[in-house]
């Protein structure tokens, strides 16, 4: 294994002697759990802002459930809002975590190792929060188990050919080997935190959790191999996954949804969002947490390249669906073409047009080195991504909707008061889990930057 | 007999050498910081690689057959003609399929290691040897 002595005891360590590797890991294991143990006033101030939108977020959605799903601005013919729009961001943006996680790992690409935990639990929370929009969606959210294949005592089972059946099947797929490959990769760090942690409740709740990890030969050859089948295994999963989101539309008739692009074209944007994402919770994490040794600017640049490539690939998708549409024109199909010149021109044109400047002109800035290289320009870049990202869902699920085929059924959706309080508390529910995350869980990959050292 | 070394390549020195002699690396103990690849191809020329893989793979086959099966069976079970598609329809049960052949392969994977590794292994939960960051053979006394 090569030395990596540039970014790990900076430039004025001449030589690598005897104890180096030794007292590296030593000194990334303090600095790691010095991260990990005192919460700051900043913290709880977080932490109860976070808490609080939840609580915003929860009330509306009980105002919902007693009054009934008019209380949302859904209504025919714009079925699917906000909540399918939320559900499809926050999908989208657990996927760049199994990208960093297991798609980087197979290619060996070591800058991984600097975000791949946040990055996973950013996966876990996202996917744990998307997950909520299925059910807020439903008007009887108490019968939300009908969506699973059990035997009921009508003998009937869910329509398997239905992309809603499938997506059931996806995301909580994702959701469990998401969990399984998070807390594998973990189980090493909380044997170290059992050793490092100094309270009794700690020690045992993290020797619990570490199932008794002792780092022989043994369990560390069946750890690899198991670590590698799961990033093999997660590969394919998560490309399945945002592609069986995107045939959630791409099976319908509706213009603007029913094209085949949709699969590559919603995994790429997924991945933009994701990135964008991890940057904004890794930025401030690396100032806060001290961790300016252990990432460098460098593993920020080519997250920030990630970021261009994705951005372009989304970029080129815009391009097509809008090309398309224009080549068959009018004559060739009157609904396509008019879907696509309502969204250029018609009441939604400032979302459209948002998107286009967040996701399609802002990115393009990352071509220059300077900018790449600076991480409040990526912190504030990566807000208006998301945005963009958010915005681009909302294009395709409403303004495909709004005007369909009949110009009887054309209608213009509002969002109500319940559907942004539910959005804000779904951003106060990731953070919640993420802070508490960030304070009890090493927040660098503990055995895998120790690895590298060697 | 116990070896501990704050060194890596000393460890493996002397890792080498014990192997070398004969010893094979069941009757003995080794303990490391973090993963490594070069001392597991190392060891592995005296000892058999994981078995894990075979989870891997009977649970990935489980899991699509499961797909199939189930999904072709609720479907015959009740016959209901929706979208006037075939009962079997096995285009749209391939995604049926192939997420549950990554579940099960996932899962069937985890209880790999467990068994495997011999985990949760209880009395080192709150017990455990400390030897920090420090590699380590344990050789166990034959007589």
């Amino acid at each position: 294994m090569s030395s990596h002595s540039t970014n790990v005891l900076g430039s004025n360590v001449p030589e690598r002697d005897e104890l180096y590797a030794y007292n590296y890991k030593a000194k990334l294991e303090e600095d790691v759990f010095a991260a990990v143990s005192k919460p700051t006033p900043l913290f709880y101030i977080a932490l109860l802002t976070a808490l609080g939108c939840v609580g915003i977020g929860a009330t509306s959605w009980a105002i919902q459930i007693i009054n009934g799903l008019g209380k949302a601005g859904i209504m025919n013919p714009v079925g699917w809002g906000v909540y399918i729009t939320d559900f499809v961001f926050w999908v989208g943006i657990a996927h760049s975590g199994t990208l960093i996680s297991a798609i980087l790992f197979l290619f060996r690409a070591k800058f991984r190792n600097r975000f791949n935990r946040t990055a996973e639990a950013m996966t876990v929370f996202a996917v744990l929060t998307a997950g909520l929009f299925p059910l807020i969606h439903l008007g009887r959210v108490w019968f939300f188990y009908w969506l699973f294949p059990y035997p009921n005592q009508r003998h009937l089972w869910v329509n398997f050919k239905s992309p809603l059946v499938w997506d059931v099947f996806a995301v909580s797929t994702y959701l469990t080997v998401s969990v399984v490959f998070w807390y594998i990769g973990l189980v090493p760090d909380l044997a170290i935190a059992r050793r490092i942690k100094e309270s009794k409740i700690a020690k045992t709740l993290y020797g619990i959790f570490s199932l008794g990890w002792t780092g022989t030969f043994k369990e560390w050859q069946h750890y690899n191999q198991l670590y590698k089948f799961l990033a093999a295994l997660a590969t394919p999963l998560v490309l399945s996954v945002h592609s069986v989101v995107s045939w959630d539309f791409a099976m319908g008739v509706v213009y603007g949804w029913h094209t085949t692009i949709f699969a590559p074209y919603f995994v790429a944007g997924a991945i933009f969002s994701g990135c964008a994402m991890v940057i904004t919770l890794m930025v401030p994490m690396r100032k806060m947490f001290r961790l300016e040794r252990y990432i460098a600017i460098d593993d920020f640049e080519k997250l920030a390249k990630l970021l261009m490539l994705t951005g372009l690939i989304v970029s080129y998708a815009y391009i097509v669906e809008l090309a398309l549409a224009l080549y068959v024109g009018k004559e060739g199909n009157v609904f396509e073409y008019e879907q696509f010149m309502y969204r250029l021109t018609g009441d939604y044109a400032w979302a459209y047009w948002t998107m286009i400047l967040c996701n399609v002109i802002s990115p393009l800035t990352l071509f220059v080195r300077k900018l790449r290289r600076n991480l409040i320009y990526l912190f504030v870049l990566s807000i208006p991504i998301n945005i963009g990202m958010w915005f681009e869902r909302f294009n395709i699920i409403v303004i495909s909707l709004a005007r369909d085929f009949d110009p009887y059924a054309f209608g213009y959706y509002t969002p109500t008061w319940i559907e942004w309080g539910i959005t804000l508390g779904s951003f106060g529910w990731f953070f919640t889990f993420f802070l508490l995350f960030s304070k009890t869980i090493p927040v660098l990959p503990v055995t895998e930057l120790k690895e590298e050292v060697d | 007999m116990e070896f501990r070394f704050t060194n890596r390549e000393q460890f493996m020195e002397k890792l080498e050498n014990i192997l070398e002699s004969g010893m094979s690396p069941d009757n003995m103990k080794i303990v490391m910081p973090n993963p490594d690849h070069e001392i597991e191809h190392l060891v592995e020329h005296y000892k058999s690689p994981s078995k894990l893989k075979y989870f891997t793979l009977v649970g990935g086959l489980t899991g699509c057959l499961t797909g199939y099966a189930f999904t072709a069976w609720t479907a015959i079970d009740w016959q209901l003609v929706t979208g006037g598609k075939p009962f079997f329809s096995w285009p749209a049960y391939t995604v049926i399929a192939f997420e549950l052949t990554i579940l099960f392969g996932a899962l069937a994977s985890f209880a790999g290691l467990l068994i495997l590794g011999k985990l949760p292994r209880f009395s080192k939960m709150l017990n455990p040897e400390n030897y920090a960051n420090e590699y380590v053979i344990i050789i166990e006394d034959e007589d």
